[in-house]
C-alpha cells in the first residue's frame, strides 16, 4: 500500500506534465487546428491521467481522465477548439495544480472534486455526441450509478469465493491450515471498475492481508493476476491466526479503489460442498455490504473521508522539491571523470608495486599528482555545474500569467521571453521566481497603456513585454522591458510630496533617476487605484529587498510615453566562469573572459592626458586607462616599467584598459561571495578559491565604466 | 530548584581568548571552528580592521583583527595566534584573530556580572557581561557587536 516513496517523482513528473501543458495549450490557442499540439496534449493529460491513478488520487485522476476525453474528441475533430474551452483547460490546470499543491503539502490530494470544471468540460462531450444525453447530469451521478449497479450484482450474487471450484490440492492445503488449528477465510475483494492498475492494486491487497497470515489458495492464479488476467473482482484463502475477520476486511479496504471486500470463515464442511454456513458468514458481514453503495456515491464526503483516513499514505508532511533534474550530458561528463580518477588511482597503484622496489620516482609522483589534480579539479567544478539549473523552469510559467493578465486587465499584450537557458544556482532560480513575476505584473498593469491610447499614440495596439536573461561577466542580467507609458516621474514627485518622502524643494533639485529610485521605497504604490494584480503598497520595495537577499540589485530605465526596463542583476554565487588571471604586485585578480576584448602591451610614451586622464589610442580608438594598483591600493608603489601590459574590457560599446602587472592563465572559476560583513570596493564581484587553495579576488569591470 | 537543574538551565560554556593582556570569552554556541593562521587575501577598500579573507575548505570566510576593531594596539602573529570562525545566524562565517586559545569554561549565571558601563566612555562596548571564573575575570563578547555594521558606514 505504500506508494509514498513514489511522491516526490510524482510531484516532479506531475510538474513537468502542468508545465507542458500549460505551454502546448498556449501554443493551441495561437494555432487551434495544430494536430501534433493537441497530440502532445492528450498524451500529457493521459500521463497525468495515469500518474494519478497509481498513485490512488482519484478525483485528480477523473479531472484529467474528462480532459483526456475531450482531446480524444478534439482529436477526432469532432470538437472544435475555442476560447472559451482554453479557458476551462487552464482553470482545470490550475486546478490539477491546487491538488498537487495538497499531495505535497499533506501526501493527499484534498477533498476538492472540482465537479463544475468536469461539468463543462463534459458539457464539450456531449456537444460532440450531439447532446443526446441530459448535460445537467452530474458526473458524480452517473459513476455512483454505476459502483452502485456493480454494488448489486455483489448483493445479489454471493461472494464470488464461495461459487469457487476448488482443485483437490487447494482442498488440501486449506484442510492442513485449518487441522493445524489456524483459522481459514475465504475473501473476494472488488476493484473499482475504473481502476487502470487492477493487477497492482490486487498486489497490495495481498500485502495487506498477508501482514495476518498466509494466502494458501489464490484464484484466478497469483499469475493470472500478475498478468491482469481477471475482471474486476479476484478471490483467495488466507490462512491466519487472526480471529476477526474484520480486521483483514479493513486493511484490505483500505487499498484505494478497492471498492468492496467480502468473506468469511471457512472450514470442512465448506471444503465438503455444504454453503449453508457460509451464507451465514456472509450474512454477517452485510452491515458492509451497506457501505459500498455510500461509498460509491462520490457527492458524499463522510465516505470520502473514511475512505482517506484508511489510508496509510496519509502522512502530513510536506514534500517539498528537494531534488535538481540534471542534464544527462553533465552525468555523463561526471561519470567519465569519476572512471578518470579510477585510472589515476590504479596508475598510482602499479607504479608503487613495481618491482624494482624503489617505489616512485619522484618524477613519476609529480606527475600522478598533477594529473590526479588535474582530474580532481574538473571533477569538483562538474559537480558545481550539477548545481546550476536554466532559469527556465522558473520563467516559463509567465507566459500563461500574462495570459490570464490580458484577458483581465483587457488589454492586448504579448510576452517574448529570451535566455531561458541562462544557467543559475538551483536556490536562486527558486528564489527570483517572485520578483520576476512582480515585475512583469507591474509591466502589465501599470506599464502598458489601455489598447485606445496605444492608438492614439501611434504604437501598435497590442503591447510588448519582454523578459530577456543573459550572463554579463560575474552576473546573470534579467531584463523585464515594456514599451507601455513609462514612468511619469513628475506623478511620482507629486506622489512623494504628497506623501511626505520629501520636501517639494528637494524634489526640484532631484535627478531623474534619484525620482525613480523612489519607487522602491516601501509603501510606495503609484497605481491610482489598488487592483489585485499590483498595486498594495507592498510593490517594488518588496522585489528590491527581495533581490538584493539574493546579492543582487534592481535598476530602473524609463522614458515618459516609450516604456521602462527594469534590470535585475544577479551575482552568481555559484555561477562558474571562465576568467583571465591577472597579477597586480603579488595580489591574484580574475577578471570574466567574457568582457575582455583584447590584450595589449603599451609603451608608457604611449599614454596621453585628456582632461588629466590617462588614455591611449589604440588603433584609432581612444580608450582611458585605469591603473590597478591605485585603485586596488596596492602596496608598494611601482615605477612604471617601459611596458605596460594593459587588458582592454568593454561594457556595452565603452572601452577601458586596465593596467596589470603580469598576466596568468585563462581558468574556469568558481564564484563565492565575499558574505555580508566585509564591506569592500564595489569593483570585486566575489573571490575564488585557486587551486592552490589560495583566493584570488574577481574583478567586475562594469564597475568602472 | 536543585543543583544540577540550576546547572541545566544557565550554565553557558564559553572559549577563553587573550586579546592583547585581557581574557575573553567567547559564547562556544557561536563558534564554529578554530584555526591557525594561514594565508588571508588582502580586499582592497575595506573596513579598516578587516584583514581579508581565507580559505576554510572552499569556503571564502572574512576576517577581522579584533584587535583593530576593538581599537587596540596591533599585536604580532605568532605561533599562538589562531582564528576563531565564528558563525553567525544567516549571515554565514566569519574569522576573528585572537592572540591565543585557552580553554573551554562553564560559567553559570551567578558567575555572570553585568559589564561596567561608563557613561564618559565613547568607545563602543563589545561585552555583555563578565565572567568569574576562579580569581580569574573574562569579559564575554557580545557577537552582534562586533559585525554590527551600521557604525562602520
Amino acid at each position: 500500500m505504500d506508494v509514498s516513496q513514489y511522491l516526490e517523482i510524482f510531484i516532479d513528473e506531475t510538474s513537468e506534465h502542468i508545465q507542458a501543458l500549460s505551454d502546448n495549450i498556449m501554443a493551441l490557442e495561437k494555432e487551434p487546428h495544430d494536430m501534433d499540439t493537441v497530440n502532445e496534449i492528450f498524451r500529457a493529460a493521459h500521463s497525468l491521467k495515469g500518474m494519478a491513478g497509481t498513485m490512488g488520487f482519484k478525483r485528480m485522476q477523473h479531472l484529467t481522465h474528462t480532459m483526456e476525453d475531450v482531446f480524444q474528441e478534439v482529436r477526432s475533430d469532432k470538437v472544435q477548439v475555442n476560447s472559451s474551452m482554453i479557458d476551462i483547460l487552464f482553470k482545470c490546470l490550475d486546478a490539477i495544480e491546487g491538488y498537487l499543491d495538497n499531495v505535497k503539502n499533506t501526501s493527499n490530494e484534498g477533498t476538492d472534486d472540482n465537479e463544475a470544471l468536469v461539468k463543462s468540460l463534459e458539457d464539450y462531450l456531449h456537444a460532440a455526441e450531439g447532446g443526446a444525453s441530459a448535460p445537467e447530469e452530474k458526473p458524480a451521478a452517473s459513476t455512483a450509478e454505476e459502483n452502485a449497479a456493480s454494488t448489486d450484482a455483489e448483493q445479489s450474487g454471493e461472494a464470488a469465493y464461495l461459487s469457487l471450484e476448488l482443485a483437490d490440492e487447494e482442498k488440501d492445503a486449506i484442510r492442513a491450515s485449518l487441522n493445524a488449528g489456524q483459522k481459514v477465510y475465504g475473501v473476494t475483494a472488488y476493484i473499482d471498475k475504473e481502476c487502470l492498475l487492477k493487477a497492482a492494486r490486487a498486489f497490495l491487497v495481498f500485502k495487506a492481508v498477508e501482514e495476518f497470515g498466509q494466502i494458501i489458495v489464490f484464484n484466478p492464479s497469483s499469475q493470472d493476476i500478475e498478468d491482469e488476467k481477471f475482471e474486476f473482482d479476484f478471490s483467495f484463502f488466507l490462512a491466519t491466526a487472526e480471529t476477526d475477520f474484520d480486521k483483514i476486511a479493513t486493511a484490505a479496504k483500505a487499498v484505494t479503489e478497492i471498492v468492496e471486500v467480502l468473506g468469511g470463515e471457512v472450514d470442512e464442511a465448506f471444503l465438503n460442498g455444504g454453503k449453508s454456513e457460509e451464507a451465514e458468514s456472509v450474512a454477517e458481514t452485510a452491515p458492509a455490504v451497506a457501505q459500498p453503495a455510500a461509498q460509491a456515491a462520490p457527492a458524499t464526503q463522510e465516505a470520502k473521508a473514511s475512505g482517506t483516513t484508511n489510508a496509510p499514505a496519509t502522512k502530513n508532511k510536506p514534500v517539498a522539491g528537494r531534488t535538481v533534474r540534471v542534464d544527462i550530458e553533465k552525468l555523463d561528463s561526471l561519470m567519465n571523470q569519476v572512471s578518470e580518477l579510477i585510472i589515476a588511482k590504479n596508475s598510482l597503484v602499479s607504479l608503487s608495486n613495481s618491482t624494482d622496489g624503489k617505489g616512485l620516482t619522484q618524477q613519476e609522483a609529480t606527475e600522478q599528482i598533477e594529473y590526479l589534480e588535474r582530474i580532481t579539479t574538473t571533477l569538483h567544478e562538474s559537480v558545481m555545474k550539477v548545481r546550476m539549473v536554466p532559469i527556465e523552469s522558473t520563467v516559463n510559467k509567465f507566459p500563461r500569467m500574462i495570459r490570464d493578465l490580458s484577458r483581465k486587465l483587457d488589454k492586448k499584450m504579448e510576452l517574448i521571453m529570451t535566455g531561458e537557458d541562462t544557467e543559475l544556482d538551483r536556490t536562486v532560480v527558486d528564489q527570483i521566481g517572485d520578483p520576476l513575476q512582480h515585475l512583469l505584473r507591474n509591466s502589465a498593469d501599470h506599464g502598458l497603456e489601455s489598447a485606445e491610447i496605444r492608438k492614439e499614440r501611434g504604437k501598435p495596439e497590442t503591447g510588448t513585454i519582454r523578459l530577456d536573461a543573459y550572463q554579463e561577466g560575474n552576473n546573470v542580467i534579467i531584463e523585464v522591458s515594456d514599451d507601455g507609458n513609462g514612468i511619469d516621474t513628475e506623478a511620482v514627485k507629486a506622489k512623494a510630496i504628497e506623501r511626505g518622502v520629501v520636501t517639494a524643494d528637494q524634489a526640484e533639485t532631484m535627478s531623474q533617476k534619484e525620482i525613480i529610485d523612489m519607487l522602491f521605497m516601501p509603501s510606495f504604490s503609484m497605481a491610482k487605484t489598488i487592483t489585485d494584480i499590483s498595486g498594495r503598497g507592498v510593490g517594488l520595495d518588496v522585489v528590491k529587498s527581495n533581490i538584493e537577499a539574493l546579492g543582487g540589485d534592481v535598476e530602473v530605465k524609463s522614458k515618459l510615453g516609450e516604456g521602462s526596463k527594469f534590470t535585475v542583476r544577479l551575482p552568481l554565487t555559484l555561477a562558474i566562469i571562465q576568467a583571465l588571471m591577472v597579477e597586480v604586485r603579488d595580489e591574484k585578480y580574475a577578471i570574466a573572459l567574457a568582457s575582455i576584448e583584447t590584450i595589449e602591451n603599451i609603451s608608457v610614451t604611449d599614454i596621453k592626458y585628456v582632461e588629466a586622464k590617462e588614455v591611449i589610442n589604440l588603433r584609432g580608438v581612444v580608450i582611458p586607462i585605469i591603473r590597478l594598483d591605485q585603485i586596488l591600493e596596492c602596496t608598494p608603489e611601482k615605477e612604471d616599467d617601459d611596458n605596460l601590459t594593459v587588458v582592454i574590457v568593454r561594457k556595452g560599446d565603452k572601452l577601458v584598459g586596465l593596467v596589470v602587472d603580469n598576466l596568468g592563465g585563462q581558468q574556469e572559476i568558481v564564484i563565492k561571495s565575499l558574505g555580508k560583513y566585509i564591506s569592500y570596493n564595489k569593483i570585486i564581484s566575489g573571490a575564488t578559491v585557486l587551486g592552490d587553495g589560495g583566493i584570488a579576488l574577481i574583478l567586475d569591470v562594469n564597475v568602472l565604466m | 530548584m536543585t543543583e544540577l537543574a540550576m546547572n541545566e538551565d544557565t550554565a553557558m560554556q564559553y572559549i577563553v581568548v587573550k586579546i592583547g593582556s585581557e581574557q575573553y570569552g567567547i559564547n562556544i554556541a557561536s563558534v564554529d571552528n578554530i584555526i591557525r593562521m594561514q594565508k588571508i587575501t588582502r580586499v582592497p577598500t575595506a573596513q579598516f580592521y578587516f584583514k581579508g579573507v581565507l580559505n576554510l575548505r572552499g569556503v571564502i570566510v572574512p576576517v577581522m583583527s579584533i584587535h583593530q576593531r576593538m581599537e587596540l594596539e596591533e599585536s604580532e602573529i605568532t605561533d599562538k595566534s589562531r582564528v576563531v570562525i565564528l558563525r553567525i545566524e544567516e549571515n554565514g562565517l566569519l574569522g576573528i584573530i585572537v592572540d591565543e586559545v585557552s580553554e573551554v569554561v562553564t560559567l553559570t549565571r551567578d558567575e555572570i556580572d553585568p559589564p561596567n558601563r561608563d557613561s564618559r566612555s565613547t568607545k563602543d562596548s563589545f561585552i555583555n557581561g563578565i565572567g568569574k571564573n576562579g580569581g580569574r575575570l573574562i569579559s564575554l563578547f557580545d557577537i552582534s557587536t562586533i559585525v554590527d555594521q551600521e557604525e562602520t558606514a
